[in-house]
């Protein structure tokens, strides 16, 4: 056993992905010139047989790079509530990605001051054969939780979740409505310092999204930092008090949440109408 | 995310717990199969191989058992975690969960099969009326070092896996090589004693011979140990700097 808690050490140590070296403590998110390139082909080589074939006949094709965020730098103070705006495949899923850690970026740094809860897929890492309850611990193993914890959270997870008797039916048989406000349960169990939040998550039925969306606004005001993407701009100048603006992976502007918010519409307009005058 | 060690052991036991519960989720006999699969092919064997190597081999149920516990830690233990990486695809995409904890747990899960089917070994040993010999505690040493071996071997495939499907399939043909190097079912004098030599270079089939020695009351062969352990850490090593190398790689290339 002693063998394998070593090899475990060496193998995780290697893994702390944000090294606070040197971080202001007011700094809940330090992106520095970060960059991501996707490399994207035509025909993607994924076999050895054509790697190797087009090796030798030296048309290897060249790899298109697509740049998705281009040289973004920002931070974000403690217990501010960042709105991220764009368009579609501006970006913003990327750079949330990227800070949730599922993505290295390609060049660039991050420092992140926290424990951080991503809300971005609720119910990705159910196994449809378990029932609801062996889900939750499963679940709960996947969001960095322990047992004490979600030992002494599972009646509370029951609850808010509505299912009742149905927690100890397999989640196969669930209704979309009954996983997702599983999966919602679980994930916003977290007493996080930093949200991760891609839309406003209202799931299930009309009860429920009331229940769930002030869920959210009560773990958005206990003095978490924030960082929203919503297409909702009503939502983000609710909730968010400043705004990135992103487009084409560079950031455009940058500020108090209403302004950017006001840009951002009136441009947004702007492209329709020169949209219009064209046709 | 993941900091504290117990948050990893946790995550650990749970994907052990999903492969042991997913993998015969439909079948009536639900685990037991892991006792029912050796022994029904250790039969199958037996009827056949008796007649061929009766004479050569003594108690050819434990000799095959013996063999196949070890080729079938090795050979599932590494498929395992050469696939533990592309079906977590999803997940992967989506959630920050450390990718080496399934390639880990795939191999864990692997050694708890590997711990139950000693269960049967011991039963066919006391059937057979095999003696236990006080040097079946040495088998602790090849065993161990087998360990390692999975781990680096997994480690390095799980990472090419993900980058070239199919060193998946090559690697189910470089496994059937392997059974058929390790003399698993046949005793090794049936070989010329040039290709032996090449026999022992094979770290499965000394592991394997290793673990036979000390179920036959054999201190093992201590040479062959040691070339075991050299490989193994060796692959260790080689998986361990690979996987820290591509870990952040690996859910661009999913």
């Amino acid at each position: 056993m002693g063998r394998k808690s070593k090899l475990k050490g060496l193998l995780g140590g290697s893994e702390s992905n944000n090294d606070n070296i040197a971080l202001d403590n007011n700094v809940a998110i330090n992106v520095e010139h970060v960059t991501m390139e996707f490399k994207i082909t035509k025909d993607k080589i994924d076999t050895l047989k054509e790697y190797v074939i087009r090796t030798i006949k030296r048309n290897k094709k060249e790899k298109e790079k697509i740049r998705v965020l281009d040289d973004i730098t920002f931070k974000v103070y403690r217990g501010d509530k960042v709105g991220i705006l764009g368009f579609n495949g501006a970006g913003k899923s990327t750079l949330l990605k990227i800070l949730a850690g599922i993505y290295e970026p390609t060049s660039g740094k991050i420092q992140i001051n926290g424990k951080v809860a991503p809300l971005l897929e609720l119910s990705a890492g159910f196994d449809k054969n378990y029932s609801g309850k062996n889900n939750i611990y499963l679940n709960g193993a996947f969001l960095s939780m322990d047992k004490e914890f979600l030992d002494e959270r599972y009646d509370e997870i029951v609850e808010f979740s509505e299912l009742g008797e149905y927690i100890n039916y397999p989640v196969k048989n669930y209704s979309s409505g009954m996983r997702a406000k599983l999966g919602f349960s679980i994930a916003t169990l977290v007493e996080p310092d930093i949200l991760i939040v891609d839309e406003i998550l209202s799931v299930g039925d009309i009860k429920f999204r009331k229940k769930s969306s002030e869920k959210i606004n009560q773990l958005m005001s206990e003095g978490v930092t924030v960082l929203l993407v919503s297409h909702s701009i009503n939502q983000v100048r609710k909730i968010c008090d400043k705004c990135i603006w992103i487009d084409n992976g560079k950031i455009v502007m940058e500020g108090e949440a209403n302004e950017v918010c006001d840009a951002y519409v009136s441009n947004a307009n702007n492209d329709k109408k020169k949209k219009k005058k064209k046709k | 995310m993941f900091d504290t060690f117990s948050e990893k052991k946790f995550l650990l036991k749970e994907l052990v717990k999903r492969n042991l519960t997913s993998k015969y989720k439909d079948s009536v006999l639900g685990i037991l199969w892991s006792f029912f699969n050796p022994l029904l092919t250790m039969l199958v064997f037996t009827a056949i191989f008796s007649m061929l190597f009766g004479r050569n081999i003594e108690n050819y149920p434990v000799y095959y058992l013996a063999g196949r516990l070890v080729f079938d830690f090795y050979n599932h233990g590494t498929k395992g975690a050469m696939n533990s990486i592309r079906r977590n695809a999803n997940l992967l995409k989506k959630i920050y969960v450390p990718k080496n904890m399934f390639a880990i747990s795939a191999v864990c899960y692997e050694f708890v099969n590997f711990l139950i089917s000693f269960i049967i070994l011991f039963a066919v040993m006391i059937i057979t009326g095999a003696t236990f010999h006080i040097t079946l505690i040495y088998s602790v040493i090849p065993l161990m070092f087998l360990v390692i071996l999975i781990f680096g071997v997994g480690l390095i495939l799980a990472v090419c896996n993900t980058y070239f499907s199919d060193i998946g399939y090559l690697y189910n043909v470089f496994t059937l090589v392997l059974l058929y190097a390790s003399a698993m079912f046949y005793p090794i004098e049936v070989v010329p004693a040039k290709v032996q030599i090449i026999f022992t270079l094979n770290p499965v089939y000394c592991a394997m011979s290793c673990f036979r020695q000390c179920v036959y009351g054999v201190v093992p062969d201590w040479s062959m140990i040691l070339y075991l352990a050299a490989f193994a850490l060796t692959a260790l090593g080689i998986g361990i700097l690979l996987f820290n190398i591509y870990e952040k790689k690996l859910a661009l290339e999913l």
